[in-house]
């Protein structure tokens, strides 16, 4: 392995982390100057159910409309994600524990999931390029976004063979793209796995007050009611 | 969604009419002259309205502005886009990116660093902020249809209010909307009815009660003290639809309830909902709270109103800063609560057209009322029948917003309610049912528009309709 790449999986890999967890931090304390409002009603429901159900609300894709009329979406989103794990996962496999990519079926694997991420990837791509609305709403940072991640899944599927002894460059093109996103994403719109929790838990926690979440059926009767029977 | 050929944006380019403002200006009117009331003085609105963007974004509404991934999936939840599939701003996510790239632009970190990579800016001047407005109050029924249908959780129905309060503090608003909002703070009532107007009208409803049932025991009590029920109704109800409130008094009387109308602070509805102005939702809101404390009564009972159900239940103790000491409920749940308890019988036989339940937006949506009026409909008619989609995916009305209220967006309202025409149309029922006046109003026009063979009806009329009385033999079939 030439110094460049051994370079590139460990202490460059560090410090692009290093960078997001500064800004993310940053980032946060930015997001918790802003102020909230007191809740002053009497309950109808309970909050941390709402809050729960939302969040959960990413596992169940018949609770919304929008997902439920449209599965092929859903299960590109699954994808997506699932290829983004698996590689986010391959970057530390790679160079902390090597040995698990010895195993053939584990680099198979590997290497199915992020190439089905790397399609929906393309779908998406063309999907934003030709759809109208999307062409509308979307900004430079969306495509790019979604360009680098697509290349990042190629890259990906060709490193986790994990033989740098016979080419180097994949390897060196996957961790120069991880390193890269790093740095990146904190000012892009890939970050916004940073503030699902929070608008997710803002907007359960406000309808689960009311006992809008979870949808009726699914919490207990008594509590529905409490706000305007038991003050 | 299929490939489309774009068309041009069906945004009403409204102009900034403020001659009505100027007049109230002249007039020298209290709420004006004491800045509760803002009127548009050209100037420095730009500047303004930035430092009001910062000052009032509250952390939920920072994380709305800041998670959308532009995915789209919101568009095909909008009866906007649903009715014209073929232009983008229709859509929820491009009227909230109007407002999300000026956040970015002046607050948010990328967007001022580098502009265009985000698509970050403006707003230049006083005609960006008045085609704002036409987006934020002539094409969003601020129905939150949406803001349930996000992936991310975004509440552009938020953002949207939130938009219009900022332009409402500058005066840059629809007519309508300022007129209304000019009434509820000069009157403390929403259509400026007199006092006179109002304990008129009860006397007349009371007597149009006692001639019904043929008895004098029969009463509409204003600010009766110590009232088990502080009973607050929608100025509509009096300048408009009185029976209503005969409706209610009748099943009051029924079920032996104690009860009372307030002199004031009996407007439960709050066009500081739909205005944005949480100062004005905080004075009409706190005029009721305060009448039921003044009155000692027990418990707030709202007449049918979706967004007065929403300001007074939820949001009003909020803007009032206000504590809630009472229980606040609906009518609805009143008259399902004597249903339970065997407090009044009905006879269902009485209602035998077919009827469909419209859900308010903000009642369904915004504050769960979804089962309560299904309950109730099923106990006092023969033929309930779903519309769909339906509860907390229903459709608006399309009147929704204060969207009735202002003439220069009615074109585009009605075109998008096809959506709610075809919803309305599939149930074949000949009484659609509601728990809203505005939706009356809203559902009223489709009707019209559309050419549906059916006519409005509310649950209280329904109910009173199939109310047995005990001591009268006569079925009291609705005459009133």
């Amino acid at each position: 392995m030439s110094d460049l790449l051994r370079i590139l999986e460990n202490e460059v890999q560090i410090a692009a982390l290093v960078f997001l967890a500064v800004v993310y931090t940053t980032r946060l304390i930015w997001l918790f100057r802003f102020r909230t409002r007191k809740e002053r009603t009497i309950a109808a429901g309970r909050a941390s159910a709402g809050a729960g159900y939302s969040l959960m609300n990413v596992a169940m894709p018949w609770a919304m409309e929008s997902t439920r009329k449209r599965p092929g979406l859903y299960a590109q989103f699954v994808f997506f994600h699932l290829g983004v794990a698996t590689a986010i996962t391959a970057t530390f496999i790679i160079p902390y524990a090597p040995g698990l990519f010895k195993v053939r079926a584990v680099v198979f694997l590997f290497q199915i999931v992020i190439a089905a991420a790397f399609l929906v990837g393309l779908l998406r791509l063309v999907r934003r390029l030709t759809n109208p609305v999307l062409r509308q709403i979307s900004s430079p940072d969306d495509y790019f976004s979604l360009i680098l991640l697509v290349l990042w899944f190629a890259a990906g599927m060709l490193a986790v063979p994990n033989e740098p002894e016979r080419t180097e460059w994949p390897l060196i093109l996957f961790f120069g793209l991880t390193a890269f996103f790093l740095v990146y994403v904190p000012f892009s719109k890939i970050c916004h796995y940073l503030y699902y929790p929070f608008t997710r838990f803002y907007l359960g926690r406000s309808l689960g007050h009311r006992g809008a979440f979870p949808p009726a059926g699914t919490k207990r009767p008594e509590a529905r009611r409490a706000g305007e029977n038991q003050a | 969604m299929k490939r489309r050929k774009t068309t041009p944006s069906g945004v009403v380019e409204a102009p900034l009419d403020p001659r009505t403002q100027v007049r109230a200006k002249e007039e020298g009117l209290p709420s004006v002259n004491e800045g509760r009331l803002r009127t548009y003085e050209p100037g420095d609105n730009v500047r303004r309205f930035l430092g009001l963007l910062s000052s009032r974004i509250t952390r939920s509404l920072a994380v709305s502005l800041t998670a959308c991934v532009h995915c789209g999936l919101c568009a095909e939840s909008c009866h906007y886009f649903l009715a014209r599939p073929d232009d983008p701003t229709m859509t929820p996510v491009w009227k909230a990116d109007q407002i999300r790239k000026i956040f970015k632009r002046h607050v948010d970190w990328t967007g001022r660093v580098a502009p265009w990579w985000v698509k970050a800016g403006g707003p230049r001047d006083d005609e960006d902020l008045n085609r704002l407005k036409n987006i934020v109050f002539g094409s969003c029924s601020a129905c939150r249809r949406c803001t349930y249908n996000c992936p991310m959780g975004v509440d552009t129905g938020l953002l949207v209010r939130f938009t219009r309060g900022l332009l409402t503090e500058l005066g840059i608003v629809p007519e309508g909307v300022f007129n209304v909002s000019r009434d509820q703070w000069e009157t403390g009532n929403q259509m400026a009815v007199t006092e006179t107007d109002y304990l008129e009208t009860l006397e007349w409803m009371r007597d149009e009660v006692r001639t019904e049932l043929g008895t004098d025991a029969i009463d509409i009590p204003v600010d009766r003290q110590g009232a088990d029920i502080l009973y607050t109704i929608n100025p509509r109800e009096i300048k408009f639809d009185p029976r209503s409130i005969a409706h209610a008094a009748k099943i009051f009387h029924t079920a032996g309830e104690s009860w009372t109308l307030p002199n004031w602070g009996w407007d439960q509805t709050n066009f500081g909902l739909f205005s944005g102005d949480d100062k004005l939702g905080a004075y009409v809101a706190r005029n009721v709270y305060e009448a039921a404390e003044r009155l000692r009564t027990k418990r707030i009972v709202i007449s049918e109103c979706g967004h007065g159900y929403r300001s007074t239940r939820w949001e009003g103790y909020t803007w009032a800063g206000y504590d809630q000491k009472l229980p606040t409920e609906s009518v609805v749940v009143t008259l399902k609560r004597y249903l339970e308890d065997g407090r009044i019988a009905v006879d269902r036989t009485r209602n035998t057209e077919p009827v469909t339940f419209h859900d308010s937006c903000n009642i369904a949506r915004s504050g769960d009322l979804v089962e309560e009026p299904r309950d109730v409909l099923r106990r006092v008619c023969t033929d309930f029948r779903e519309m769909f989609p339906n509860r907390r995916e229903n459709f608006c009305c399309t009147g929704g917003g204060g969207l009735l209220s202002m003439a220069e967006y009615r074109p585009l309202r009605l075109e998008v309610a096809k959506i709610k025409a075809d919803q309305l149309r599939a149930t074949g029922a000949e009484l659609v049912c509601t728990m809203c006046h505005n939706c009356v109003d809203g559902l009223n026009d489709v009707i019209k528009h559309y050419k549906l063979p059916m006519r409005v009806v509310q649950v209280l009329e329904l109910v009173s309709n199939a109310l047995v009385v005990p001591g009268t033999n006569e079925r009291t079939k609705h005459r009133l």
